[in-house]
């Protein structure tokens, strides 16, 4: 429908007008999906259990189509001499760590979007492409996105990757919870290749009982603390640890959710950013304006 | 709510449990739902409402690394690899000192061995996540000590990729699992340890005699070792010392010698700056352990209750069917010649006192032992 498109267009480009010039997006722009269902799935990442064999890594790429190569190549644990981070070729990686308390063996770390239930992301958006679903997950709309990259600066975890090769359809790239399996019913790609369930899938208030029991029952495997639990207000990925977070390039945050989230944008950690948010602001609108303008003149013809 | 009428239930249970006192305290302790032996709410002594079993293949959880089958084949959840081949005996041996049957068949009754699929779904998309999966439980017992052991979370040291695999028979496989036994274990005999203790760095160990003449079992000290203990650790080869670093308290370091030693013993005993001689009866006691001596344990002669018990240096205060009659000379290493062999103990030994130099003088004026025998040396045997 040409029509509502260009309604949608011209309501979005006044939105993005407003924040460039007085950047106070949050009272102009349109409220993006936020659900936070009490049902929602969330995900307990146990790495006192997880062996580091990265068939997650795999996995993940598989289901999304990106290069995966074969599995065994994946064996290879030269990989863990660095520390690396989701980008967008890989939207999960496991890093590897010294071993914790009452261990010899080494703590390996999967590293994916935390799926916060108070999503940074999700109100730094200024088109509304990105929404937090009602199971859970933190998912973006690809013909929304303008490539602002307000995400990868709000995201408390740095996680939004920015597909840099494709200039032309620039493009956010990060861990999606599997949001088309699991509407298909399936599981995660990750969760389900994982050999030792390091990776539990279920209902968030399920896993955070589980977890409690886990750390009451093995009060000599693990730290006191699942991380996510609070943090930042919460988050639908949470882990368990035999060694404090912050060991494990956990950042250290707050139990509120992200600045940003509930303020308008003009104030939090955007405040301080005000010349590059304006720029990229500007370069963003002018990026969506020429790809919208590409899309409408196809719609229209 | 399914829950909560479970708590009850087991709360019913244990307090009527608890009622009737003949039931043993094990049996209490066993920390196992009811339900996995028992078909009804509230078993009695009379009505034990037992779930039927196949009694004559009934085995326990603490049979013999040697009593259990060699080779079972894992087939559950063949997706992508093959069937995995789990040489089970050779596992139990080694896992012997590592915590046991119970290190895998966790939660067992002392009934039969239950299946990992009593209780661990074999789908990962369930309900009770209390648990892990039936994928993950397995995974979890085998790739622990895997990667420990090996360093390596491949799947193909022991999954076959399902399309290289080639089925057989299964008395081909039994046959090449036939026999797998763990090597025996070599023991060290002397231990040097240097330890961070301010006074006496050094421990001296005699390992053998822990285990040989104390008689200490390998699994009362070690109760949950790993295979890396002796496999992929830098065995000490050269003599130095081993550095022990240790954040432990006093009580968590001595765990093992105080279970016998007394915590208050002087340190001086193991602790020293030089390394210490093994025990040396002699020495200790003054009376020397002879070739028959030298390879009891200590509790044959001293009860194996601690602290020993002491004991006279008067052979049968050990031997006490030795008489006249039936003991042979022999045994000390003197055979007596015919004459002699005819008199009773006490001519040569006075007052039957075996720990003092036998005496002639009885019979004879000028002879004395040992530059004259009563016999011919036929060395101790
Ligand atoms: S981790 Fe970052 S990208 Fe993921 S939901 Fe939270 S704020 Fe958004
Ligand atoms: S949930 Fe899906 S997208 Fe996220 S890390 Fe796992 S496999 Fe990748
Ligand atoms: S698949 Fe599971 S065990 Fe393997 S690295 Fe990923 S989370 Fe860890």
């Amino acid at each position: 429908m040409p029509g509502k498109s260009r309604r949608d267009f011209l309501k979005k480009s006044a939105i993005i007008g407003a924040g460039i010039t007085g950047l106070s997006t949050s009272t102009a722009k349109a409220g993006p999906k936020n659900i936070l269902s009490p049902d929602r799935m969330g995900v307990l990442v146990d790495t006192t259990v997880c062996v580091g064999c990265r068939n997650c890594e795999w996995a993940c790429k598989d289901a999304h189509n990106l290069p995966a190569g074969n599995l065994e190549s994946y064996e290879d644990r030269k990989v863990f001499e660095k520390k690396r981070r989701p980008d967008h070729t890989a939207l999960t990686v496991v890093n590897e760590y010294s071993p914790g308390k009452n261990s010899n063996m080494p703590v390996d770390v999967k590293v994916q979007c935390m799926h916060c239930d108070h999503p940074a992301c999700v109100s730094a958006c200024i088109v509304g492409a990105f929404s937090k679903q009602e199971n859970g997950s933190v998912i973006w709309d690809t013909d929304m996105c303008i490539g602002c990259r307000y995400c990868m600066v709000a995201c408390p975890f740095q996680v939004p990757a920015f597909e840099y090769h494709k200039a032309l359809h620039p493009d956010i790239m990060k861990c999606d919870f599997c949001f088309e399996r699991t509407k298909e019913g399936k599981l995660p790609a990750c969760v389900e290749i994982c050999p030792v369930e390091a990776l539990t899938y279920g209902p968030r208030t399920e896993l955070v009982r589980v977890a409690r029991e886990r750390i009451k029952k093995n009060p000599d495997r693990y730290i006191d603390h699942i991380f996510g639990e609070y943090e930042v207000g919460g988050t639908s990925w949470m882990y368990l640890a035999n060694k404090d977070f912050s060991e494990l390039d956990f950042p250290k945050l707050g139990d509120k959710p992200a600045p940003g989230v509930s303020e308008s944008i003009q104030h939090g950690i955007f405040a301080y950013f005000v010349p590059p948010v304006s720029l990229y602001a500007l370069l963003g609108g002018i990026m969506w304006i020429s790809k919208r303008r590409k899309e409408l003149e196809e719609e229209l013809k | 709510m399914k829950k909560f009428n479970y708590l009850l239930t087991v709360l019913f249970l244990v307090t009527s449990v608890s009622a009737q006192q003949n039931i043993g305290k094990k049996h209490l302790q066993l920390n196992i739902n009811c339900k996995t032996c028992h078909t009804c709410d509230v078993p009695t002594k009379n009505e034990p409402c037992l779930v039927t079993c196949p009694r004559e293949r009934i085995a326990t959880v603490y049979q013999k690394p040697e009593e259990t089958p060699e080779l079972i084949v894992i087939n559950e959840l063949v997706k992508r690899y093959s069937p995995v081949y789990f040489s089970h005996r050779i596992h139990a041996q080694m896992s012997a000192m590592g915590g046991g049957c119970e290190g895998c068949h966790h939660h067992n009754t002392t009934g039969p061995i239950l299946k990992c699929n009593s209780c661990h779904e074999p789908n990962r998309k369930r309900e009770n996540i209390s648990l892990p999966d039936l994928k993950g439980a397995y995974h979890r017992q085998c790739m622990d000590c895997h990667r420990e052991w090996s360093g390596e979370t491949g799947c193909n040291s022991c999954h076959v990729p399902l399309k290289d695999y080639k089925p057989e028979k299964k008395e081909v496989i039994q046959k090449r699992y036939a026999g797998k036994e763990h090597p025996v274990i070599l023991e060290p005999t002397k231990l040097v340890y240097e330890t961070n203790s301010a006074k006496g760095k050094l421990v001296t160990f005699y390992h053998d005699d822990h285990s040989k003449k104390f008689g200490i079992s390998c699994i009362s000290c070690h109760k949950q070792e790993s295979c890396s203990k002796c496999h992929g650790v830098n065995r000490v080869t050269d003599n130095k010392p081993i550095k022990v670093d240790t954040k432990n308290t006093f009580e968590e370091q001595h765990r093992n010698c105080i279970s016998c030693h007394s915590k208050n013993e002087d340190c001086s005993k193991c602790h020293s700056d030089k390394v210490l001689a093994p025990f040396d009866h002699y020495k200790s006691t003054g009376w020397a352990l002879n070739k028959y001596h030298i390879n009891l344990s200590c509790a044959k002669c001293h009860g194996s209750k601690l602290p020993y018990k002491k004991v006279d240096n008067q052979c049968i205060s050990c031997h006490q069917g030795w008489n006249n009659e039936n003991f042979k000379h022999s045994v000390t290493g003197l055979q007596l010649d015919e004459m002699h062999s005819e008199l009773s103990c006490e001519d040569c030994h006075l007052e039957n006192n075996f720990a003092i130099k036998p005496s002639c003088t009885n019979c004879h004026d000028d002879y004395s032992y040992p530059k004259q025998k009563p016999g011919k040396v036929v060395g101790k045997k």
